[in-house]
């Protein structure tokens, strides 16, 4: 591993034995992360993510295969790997019969620092993330929402160079969803390590620097996130308002077998595959109705996503 | 060491919010020494024989409320994982810059402490209160004890709280446990007498062997080369336990 490298996956198999049936839930993966970048690891409902965050974070042991962190083992030295690192996991994590103060207290303490640390960092986190009203109730008090703002917040009063976050915005409001990101950013920006699971993937992509994309255990793509987003596919999106939405319209657009058709009243977004279906779909709006308006742009991260995990899934 | 320091720190922040689990820690073996022992004192009336030595019911009870409150308080600790499991936080903590082993250090050192304060005040009613008379000269031993036992009940039972996962079960295990390990031991009465197979039965049981050791202990009843060999089989078991206790947290997630 060359020291620019924070993370380094190789073949990676995590397999669950319950019930004498067995569940191949990583299945062979290889990937790194460079020291300072944001990585976004995606994919569908059980694809893995979490179980290789687990794995990362020494809560699990992998099957077989290797993963080091800042050059430590996760098998072999998983303190030196916990040293290193902070987790917000996916699951709610709070003392729900402390307080919001005692649960920062706690933390700190975990984490090594001292009292008036303590008292200053949960200071700036209460304040950064809208907790000062907050401290002195208890976790069992808190809506689900301000639950994981905590859970988050603590994760930002430690200055470990690696952070994982598995699903953090999940349950935030946007006001929070967007204070978590701008955190994320500020740390990134401080030279952290960000590792990141989302489902939100207009999220991964304002935010990360690298991204895999995982599906049945698998890695089915990998690189920066503007290299995934243009994998040898050409993915574009059009946008076409319509004067009025008929079921004709309709029709004709799914005829020509785009990626995806979002509809919204009048407008019509329509995920194609390259420049040629673009046109067919624009010639065939034309044909069946009145377009007001329309735009054709590179497609967003979610429309690569959906294409590469269904091509997947179908074999292609 | 911090780490020891930060798990003892958050179990006494948790105890400081909970007077009802401060009550189960710390009194509750103390009404049972006061309502079961006096009453089956006076129902005895004269004392009873307990390895050709005659003492009264409360003297020869008083061991058997410190073996159970080691137990009663091992047995609440490991319950706390549930409880921390529901919270979610018990996975939090895995991830934090600590060994396993420090963590179940930490737990238990903190439970130790509280039952090194539980005995003390058990020990101050029987002898203020019910006039039992106590070996002074044994009492660090008898701490020592206190500390061994606990730890062996709760190192048990926190590999079964890390196995079985379900708290409905994990409470009917507890269950079970609690009334076969109770009566097939030496804690209410004396094993001279009963028949054979009980005698056999709960000679096999660590609770008979930390009840003999607190009993040789604290009043002086017992052979001293038999309860020796009793609390050195007790420490084998805690050593078992502490072993399966970290077996079973690393299969916790």
């Amino acid at each position: 591993m060359t020291n620019t490298q924070a993370i380094e996956v190789q073949d990676l198999v995590k397999v669950f034995q319950r019930r004498g049936e067995e569940t191949r839930a990583v299945d062979g993966i290889s990937f790194s992360v460079k020291r300072g970048e944001i990585f976004g690891l995606l994919g569908p409902n059980g694809a893995g993510k979490s179980t290789t965050l687990k794995v990362l974070t020494t809560l699990i042991a992998p099957t077989s295969g290797k993963a080091s962190v800042l050059g430590h083992d996760v098998v072999a030295d998983p303190l030196q790997v916990r040293r290193n690192i902070c987790v917000v996991i996916q699951e709610n994590a709070l003392e729900l019969y402390l307080s919001v103060r005692n649960n920062f207290r706690t933390f700190g303490r975990f984490h090594g620092l001292g009292a008036k640390e303590i008292e200053h960092r949960s200071d700036n986190v209460s304040e950064q993330f809208g907790l000062r009203d907050h401290m002195d109730h208890k976790g069992i008090d808190l809506s689900g929402g301000l639950k994981r703002r905590v859970q988050v917040a603590k994760m930002f009063m430690v200055d470990k160079p690696i952070v994982f976050l598995d699903e953090a915005t999940t349950g935030m409001d946007t006001f929070n969803k967007r204070t978590t990101i701008e955190a994320i950013k500020a740390e990134s920006r401080k030279g952290r390590t960000i590792v990141l699971t989302t489902h939100m993937l207009d999220e991964a992509e304002i935010l990360c620097d690298s991204l895999a994309i995982m599906n049945h255990g698998k890695l089915i793509a990998q690189g920066s996130t503007e290299t995934v987003k243009s994998m040898g596919l050409r993915l574009l999106s059009v946008n076409i308002q319509f004067d009025k939405m008929t079921r004709q319209i309709l029709q004709s657009l799914y005829k020509t077998r785009p990626v995806k058709v979002d509809v919204n009243k009048t407008d019509v977004e329509v995920t194609v595959r390259d420049e040629k279906q673009a046109l067919q779909i624009l010639a065939s709006a034309k044909r069946n109705g009145s377009v007001k308006h329309f735009e054709v742009s590179s497609a967003t991260l979610e429309d690569v996503f959906v294409e590469l995990v269904d091509k997947k899934a179908s074999g292609s | 060491m911090q780490a020891v320091l930060a798990v003892m720190y958050r179990e006494f922040l948790i105890r400081r919010t909970s007077p009802m689990w401060l009550f189960f820690d710390m009194l509750l073996p103390l009404l049972y020494l006061l309502m079961f022992g006096v009453a089956l004192n006076k129902a005895m009336g004269a004392g009873m024989q307990a390895e050709g030595i005659t003492v009264s019911y409360t003297e020869f009870f008083i061991a058997g409320v410190l073996a159970m409150s080691a137990f009663g308080s091992a047995t609440n600790q490991s319950y706390g994982f549930f409880i921390d499991r529901d919270n979610g936080i018990f996975y939090e903590f895995l991830t934090y810059p600590m060994t396993r082993g420090q963590f179940l250090f930490g737990k238990i050192l903190f439970q130790c402490i509280m039952s090194v304060v539980q005995c003390g005040l058990t020990l101050l009613a029987g002898v203020y209160l019910l006039d039992v008379s106590v070996r002074w000269n044994s009492i660090p031993f008898v701490f020592a004890g206190m500390m061994i036992g606990t730890a062996g009940w709760f190192f048990l039972f926190a590999s079964l709280a890390f196995l079985i996962r379900r708290n409905d079960t994990f409470n009917t295990v507890l269950n079970g446990c609690y009334f076969i390990l109770i009566f097939l031991s030496s804690m209410f009465y004396p094993l001279d007498n009963v028949p054979t197979w009980l005698r056999l039965a709960s000679l096999a049981n660590p609770l008979t062997w930390l009840t003999d050791g607190l009993r040789w202990l604290v009043i002086g009843v017992g052979d001293a080369s038999f309860v020796l060999t009793e609390m050195a089989l007790f420490v084998v078991f805690l050593f078992f336990s502490f072993w399966l206790a970290l077996k079973a947290l690393q299969r916790a997630v």
